[in-house]
């Protein structure tokens, strides 16, 4: 070949090459969305506000930290009425009050909460000058502000004492706009500060959801009843108790009390009409249904069964009330004398709705409202009214002191919200002490108890009960313990020079 | 048949020697310098198999038939030669030895160079150093090979790969691992599917010079991998290895308690537990005896005794354990290895080639876990027309791993489960008395444990399952390279080369639905299918021309296209109706289906020119700029740069004549390459994550912008020497380098407050210190004996220079100027409280000064030292002796620490009953040994196996990876059966291991993390190779 041809050839080749195109530097992911096709419309920062709620519930930091289920499963484990099996995977050291000591949990815990109100905040702050129609912007925009409100309220519930307490006292860090390269970690606000936020955020809430109607099968989705029961439980932490009153009755007004039926099916379906608010779980989105690996004490593929109840919670219960029906002495081996309260179950294909919110609760935050204001046979009429539903002897106001009645009501919570996440947040908005008693004999033998095992012997076994009686540190359990707060995780500590500004 | 050809053959020369016109040449062989008779040389008759080979005094005597002129001598270790005899009948030759570093031809980026007048820094390790080694990829062949390069295998998982850093780590977040290039492209492939038999070379190229061509890719070296091409022979040659052998664990794993040691410990930790509980002595000690056996859920001493530890605390008088069962042992394996290749190579004057097939079987120590590799090579070179030269490289390669879990905290770690439960839990179900219940069949019952607490893996019994289930990854890898080279003028060529890496791999996690943790589930089954295609293709164009007086100028220009996708697929299902279908149709419940792809694309211009006066001075440049896809449209090119020079001092006037220096070079360089590779493929917009619940699309935040964010930035410098004296009879070479990372791309941590827990940055800068030093004698060279030795060493020094903030801290590490990147940064271990037991770590009073604290969450954490060495590198010895050789390459890493996580799992104080617990801790703290590092027991936890310097080791060891025994039959022996070679060898991989801290493989990651990983085998294989 000619040299004159081959110059052809390589100048050809090099024309092909150098138009080979640059654009091909420009590529997108594919499981990742860039922020400014987020924001246009209303309807796509809907997908946000859903986003952001998979991720509050289901993300796993480990198995022991399934999602937002790990604060409900802590506050549990911290309290009166779960003995945990010290030797399972998961919440043993909330139980013993050594949780300082995980930060996985303590990073999870914080990191979930913030990671929402981040993502609330871009939703708040980005809405209005989406596309989209007025409903729906409000709608978005509502559950936003409702969904940063739950956040705060579980920040100023764990990580201080409460409000009736001391106001000032500092809690967690405010953020109110989103999250930009150059913002820098924040320095803790008050619980009065915190509260403020809270309040004005459920009221924002309040108005904008004011016209949303929730699909029937839609649990998850804030409506205004979930805001009005947001209210409920601030008010209560706040002292003010006719509002609390106010916003529970709203609250639950159009959720009547589950059946007896109902209530022995598991706690895992978001259908149940008493539950207010939940979140959903399927086969392809069950992380959060791991929490029932704890909370299962009875299914045979619950794989930790750890939360065991107190023997001496058994004896708060009459033998007409349905609840009590859910108590059984474990006959398997490895378990036996454990006491179960059945009230959690996982369905036939592993997963479990998580329950958020009920009408009973509301009921029991009238009650207490009422009580406190010293109404107490207002309060005596609304605990009747739930121990009515569910079939147990009557309270009787008579003679009752207001201490008494208060006392009862709150003794009613820990039957009727046992394992829904409610012991911890109790102890420190009461300002009380965690109270675990033995379960022993007059010579200080644990009591015994009959079990059946699983080939149908019976025997008599040691009674098991709680395992921590006392902090760690050797001294007894005393109202507004740090132990019993949760704490800032290290990496925030590393990261957030502010914080203790 | 072969044989007898030979004879044949043998027999007509021998007969008809005389009646032909025959001559006889006779001669001396001697080494070449030395002047020592050579004995055993080969000397072959050219074109023929007549021959013969030199006695003890290195004389020879042949007939030559008429019409044969030629004789070729060679020997093992030599440079052979091809003489003419020219009628005369005497012939004296002298041979020089082969290693004659000063000729080598090195791979270097985009072509090949003489070592004697590059200027870069190379390691070049050919294919006798890898020849005898039971290694199945090349990444875990290189540790102690080279200088510059630390080579860790972290695990001893058949079909793993080993982490390679090149002077240093020049990155905190962006990837350090270096780029490989095989037979001339970058290489996306699986590292794995490359034989270690097809390789004829690997060239590391450490400095700007030699990788900055490389520019986007070479901020970390590269490793250049030549697989063998064919030579020019009349005939084929044919070579065919096989080795065989068995491979255990290369150190013990930790010591654990007795049964007896066990109960006596954990009672004593409830018993004190319940004196915190406010009971009396006499209580506790009561509740103490009543509770052991329900939380421990077992009771190895038998229904005779249902109080085995009594209120004394020790085992009741007459109390034995009933059985003590091995879980390691029940995990283990019969690990067998097998190796077979079979190539062949050959070639005329136009075409060579080389092909090679390969199969692997390496059955690993823990149950379950295997390598399975078939590879087929064709590598094919020809000149079309006298201005066309073109060529193919293809391998194929289909990879079974079984991969039991391991590098996890999973219970399903098979390596970790079986050091986690004690010996008094039975594998097998127990009666009563100690005696194995059987089945209807007679045969035992593997034990599931419902009884175990959490600790012991309630539930599951691995031993039974492992063998159930499947963890497996299939990969299928296929790579081409091929390219056309044109010359339009004598010294212009054109070279355009495609190459495309296709990686399919599969993996399958299966759970039975009968026995184990997935059992009440009906079994689950999820796959996953990754399918990675990258390509490259360059146009190079070069220009290379000698003028008069002994000027050389080479020049370089080209561009290279790089794109790279990589699509994901994943599924998994469970509830299977019945055993023995292992497919997803089978499972009746969909659980997740999901799947997404990745784009990235680099485009390239580059240009080199080299100049060259009389193979004397050298200088070299090179200019390279890229465009990368994972930054933003203005900020995505990067422009790389080197300059170089080399003198060959030796060769001057004034040190030609000295009689003992053999070779001169001095060589330095400086240059700039970058890195890209931050781990995301996206890197400037903000994003959001699809996170899609219940049905309705979800997006959650997952990315701030970072829209300035750009390539990181490597300048090296890089001055050293070669020499070589006594005829090169030592020679080595010495290298200071200075690498200095600039613009680190960096996830730079957030307040988690503020929704984010990092943001990418270019911050900071780091330096890379280290002088190589690479020394290469042979002390000792008889006519039948030969010592070689080669020594390799590199010292690092790791540095930060510049950070935004001082003290960043990222987990466990402390980032801060001065300190190193892998500087630990951990609580201070103070001992135990000699009062009480207590824990005790430092932490600083309102005056600074440090006083100790039983509260680990008041401790203050302290910088401590770094994880990594200040010494690593290797020793290797060959002795020849005759057809004998003896070969031990010793590789050490002195210097750095380990924070032994694994260890912590059998160290806790009483608070996790059930778990395995380390011998150690029968040093506990009592009243009465108050003395002592290990704290009092109690079921609290303490919180004392956190993370401090207590569980901080020294990561200095060293390893004797390799030692083999060859042996060679003679020469003669082989030509009489038609055999051109035949060795035999025996060899031990990882044979003796030299460290301080019992029980744990002291090769772990480089930064000094323990992960419950598989630990390193040994492996003894007996080998044959045969060439004819």
């Amino acid at each position: 070949m000619k040299s004159y041809i081959r110059i052809t050839l390589f100048a050809a080749v090099l024309t092909l090459v150098f138009t080979s195109c640059k654009k091909e530097l420009t590529t997108a992911p594919t499981n990742a969305v860039s922020e400014n096709q987020v924001y246009s419309s209303a309807d796509n920062i809907e997908t946000v506000l859903n986003g952001t709620w998979a991720y509050m519930n289901d993300t796993f930091f480990t198995y022991a930290n399934p999602g937002y289920t790990t604060i409900l499963r802590t506050s549990d484990a911290m309290g009166d009425d779960v003995a945990i099996i010290t030797n399972k995977y998961g919440y043993r050291d909330a139980y013993q009050f050594t949780q300082a000591n995980n930060q996985t949990r303590l990073n999870a815990m914080w990191t979930i909460l913030y990671k929402v109100i981040d993502n609330c905040n871009n939703i708040i702050a980005k809405t209005d000058a989406a596309s989209g129609s007025e409903d729906k912007k409000a709608q978005v925009k509502g559950q936003a502000y409702a969904l940063r409100a739950n956040s705060y309220l579980n920040l100023a519930t764990y990580y201080q004492f409460s409000y009736l307490k001391d106001p000032q006292a500092k809690a967690v860090p405010l953020y109110t706009t989103p999250t930009v390269g150059s913002t820098e970690g924040k320095a803790k606000s008050s619980l009065e500060e915190v509260y403020q936020l809270i309040t004005s955020d459920l009221n924002q809430a309040e108005k904008l959801l004011a016209g949303y109607s929730r699909p029937q099968a839609s649990k998850f989705k804030i409506n205004i009843d979930v805001v009005h029961g947001l209210q409920a439980r601030t008010y209560l932490n706040m002292g003010n108790w006719a509002l609390a009153a106010e916003k529970a009755a709203a609250a639950r007004k159009n959720y009547p009390y589950m059946s007896s039926t109902a209530y022995y099916n598991g706690f895992n379906e978001l259908s149940n009409e008493e539950w207010i608010w939940g979140h959903g779980q399927k086969p392809d989105q069950s992380n959060a249904s791991y929490t029932f690996n704890f909370l299962d004490v009875s299914s045979s593929s619950s794989y930790y069964y750890s939360f065991m109840a107190d023997p001496n919670f058994k004896t708060l219960f009459d033998d007409n009330d349905i609840r009590s029906k859910l108590f059984s002495w474990d006959g398997r081996p490895g378990r036996e004398g454990y006491l179960r309260y059945a009230k959690f179950k996982f369905r036939a294909d592993q997963t479990g709705d998580i329950v958020l919110m009920r009408a009973s609760e509301m009921t029991l935050i009238q009650a207490e409202a009422a009580a406190r204001n010293s109404d107490l046979t207002g309060a005596a009429g609304y605990l009747n009214d739930l121990r009515a539903a569910r079939k147990a002897n009557l309270f009787d106001v008579t003679g009752k002191s207001k201490e008494d009645v208060i006392s009862a009501i709150l003794i009613e919570r820990r039957k009727e919200l046992w394992g829904e996440g409610f012991s911890l947040s109790d102890i420190l908005r009461t300002q009380t002490a965690v109270k675990r008693l033995s379960y022993n004999d007059a010579k200080g033998d644990p009591l015994q108890v009959s079990i059946t095992t699983p080939d149908g012997t019976v025997k008599t076994v040691a009674a098991k009960q709680h395992t921590t009686l006392k902090f760690p540190d050797g001294s007894p359990f005393v109202p507004n313990s740090s132990y019993y707060l949760f704490n800032i995780p290290q990496s925030e500590l590393n990261t957030n020079p502010n914080l203790s500004n | 048949m072969k044989l007898s050809l030979s004879i044949v053959l043998l027999l007509i020369s021998f007969q008809f020697g005389y009646t032909q016109q025959t001559t006889t040449i006779s001669g001396q062989v001697t080494e070449n310098g030395s002047n020592l008779p050579l004995p055993g040389v080969s000397i072959l008759i050219k074109g023929t198999k007549t021959g013969t080979v030199s006695n003890s005094e290195g004389q020879y005597k042949l007939n030559l038939p008429a019409g044969q002129q030629t004789l070729i001598f060679s020997f093992l270790g030599f440079e052979s030669k091809e003489l003419k005899v020219n009628g005369s009948s005497t012939l004296n030759v002298s041979l020089s030895t082969a290693a004659n570093a000063l000729n080598e031809v090195v791979v270097i980026a985009y072509g090949t160079a003489k070592r004697s007048n590059y200027a870069g820094s190379v390691s070049q390790i050919k294919s006798e150093q890898l020849d005898n080694r039971q290694v199945s990829n090349i990444s875990s062949a290189l540790q102690g090979l080279a200088p510059g390069v630390q080579s860790v295998s972290s695990s001893g998982q058949p079909g793993t790969t080993a982490s390679i850093r090149i002077r240093g780590i020049g990155s905190i977040n962006a990837s350090s691992d270096p780029l490989y290039v095989v037979d001339g492209n970058p290489f996306s492939g699986d590292i794995n599917s490359i034989n270690v038999n097809d390789i004829a070379s690997v060239s590391i190229l450490k400095d700007a010079a030699s990788s900055a061509l490389y520019g986007s890719r070479g901020a970390n070296g590269v490793i250049i991998v030549t697989t063998k091409s064919g030579k020019n022979s009349t005939d084929t040659q044919i070579s065919a290895n096989f080795s065989t052998g068995i491979s255990r664990r290369a150190v013990k794993d930790y010591e654990q308690m007795s049964t007896d040691q066990y109960f006596e410990s954990y009672w004593l930790a409830l018993k004190n537990k319940q004196l915190t509980n406010g009971l009396t002595d006499a209580r506790a000690r009561s509740i103490a005896s009543q509770n052991i056996l329900t939380d421990l859920g077992i009771n190895p001493y038998g229904a005779n005794y249902p109080q085995p530890v009594g209120l004394d605390g020790k085992i009741t008088a007459g109390a034995v354990p009933l059985w003590n069962d091995s879980w390691q042992k029940a995990m283990e394996q019969n690990a067998l290895r097998t190796q077979a290749d079979l190539s062949f190579s050959g070639g005329t004057d136009k075409t060579q080639y080389f092909i090679s097939g390969g199969y692997l079987n390496d059955r690993g120590i823990a149950l379950g876990s295997g390598y399975r590799r078939y590879n087929a090579r064709v590598n094919l070179t020809t000149q079309a027309k006298n201005w066309l030269k073109t060529g193919l490289n293809i391998s194929a390669s289909n990879s079974k791993q079984d991969y039991p879990m391991s590098e996890d905290s999973n219970t399903a770690n098979v390596i970790n489960f079986s050091r986690s439960i004690p010996s008094f839990y039975p594998v097998y179900v127990r009666n009563d008395d100690g005696s194995y219940r059987l089945d209807a069949n007679g045969q035992k019952i593997f034990d599931f444990g419902d009884y175990r607490p959490n600790a012991a893996i309630p539930r599951s019994n691995l031993a039974a399952t492992v063998g159930l289930d499947k963890n497996e990854i299939f990969k299928d890898n296929v790579s081409a390279r091929v390219f056309l080279e044109a010359t339009i003028l004598p010294e212009l060529k054109l070279k355009t080369t495609y190459s495309g890496d296709y990686l399919n791999s599969n993996t399958n996690d299966y759970a039975n639905p009968l026995l184990g943790e997935s059992a009440e589930t009906k079994g689950s089954i999820s796959r996953s299918n990754t399918r990675t295609y990258s390509w490259t293709w360059n146009n190079i164009l070069t220009y290379e021309k000698s003028f008069s007086e002994g000027h050389h100028l080479s020049l370089l220009a080209g561009q290279e296209m790089y794109k790279y996708n990589s699509k994901y697929l994943s599924g998994s299902r469970q509830r299977f109706g019945l055993p023995g279908l292992y497919e997803p149709d089978a499972a009746a419940q969909l659980n997740d289906f999901g799947g997404f792809s990745v784009d990235y694309t680099l485009l390239s211009f580059f240009g080199r020119a080299e100049y060259d006066y009389k193979n004397k001075y050298l200088l070299s440049a090179s200019l390279r700029s890229d465009g990368s896809s994972r930054f933003s449209p203005q900020s995505r090119w990067g422009t790389f740069w080197s300059l170089g020079g080399s003198w060959r001092a030796s060769k001057e006037d004034f040190l030609k004549d000295l009689p003992w220096l053999s070779n001169l070079t001095f060589r330095s360089s400086y240059g700039a390459q970058g890195n890209d590779n931050i781990g995301v493929y996206y890197a400037y917009e903000a994003l959001y994550r699809i996170n899609n619940n219940l049905g309705e699309n979800g997006l959650v935040t997952s990315r701030l912008a970072t829209p300035d964010l750009k390539w990181e930035t490597n300048l090296n410098f890089n001055v050293g020497f070669d020499f070589g004296i006594l005829k090169d009879r030592i020679s080595g070479t010495v290298e200071y380098y200075n690498r200095r990372s600039k613009d680190l791309l960096y996830s730079k941590p957030k307040a988690p407050s503020t929704g984010f827990t990092a943001i990418d940055a270019n911050i900071g800068a780091l330096q890379n210190t280290g002088i190589e030093v690479q020394i290469n004698a042979i002390p000792v060279q008889t006519t039948d004996f030969r010592w070689t030795v080669s020594l390799n060493a590199s010292h690092n020094k790791n540095k930060i220079t510049d950070l935004p903030q001082n003290n960043l801290i990222s987990g466990n590490k402390l980032l801060r100027v001065g300190g190193t990147i892998y500087d630990f940064y951990l609580r201070e271990w103070a001992g135990v409280n000699p009062a009480n037991g207590d824990p005790l770590w430092y932490t600083d009073d309102a005056n600074g000064h440090k006083v100790t604290t039983n509260n680990y969450t008041l401790a203050k954490q302290y910088v401590q030292p770094s994880a990594l060495p200040y010494l690593v590198g290797g020793i290797t010895n060959i002795f020849n002796y005759k057809q004998f050789e003896l070969s031990a390459l010793l590789s050490y890493s002195l210097g750095g620490k380990i924070l032994d996580n694994d260890y912590v799992a059998l160290m806790q104080n009483g608070s996790n009953p059930g778990a395995a617990w380390s011998t150690e801790m029968l040093s506990h703290w009592t009243p009465e040994n108050p003395n002592t590092n290990v704290p009092r027991l109690t079921t609290d936890n303490l919180g004392w196996t956190q993370a401090s310097t207590r569980f901080l080791y020294s990561a200095t060891y060293a390893r004797l990876k390799n030692v083999t025994i060859g042996y060679r039959l003679p020469k003669t022996l082989t030509d009489k059966i038609g055999l051109q070679n035949l060795k035999f060898t025996l060899s031990a991989e990882n044979l003796l291991t030299f460290y301080g801290h019992k029980g744990m493989d002291p090769e772990q990651t480089v930064n000094g993390a323990t992960y419950y990983r598989y630990p390193a085998i040994r492996t003894f294989s007996a080998g044959v190779n045969l060439t004819f």
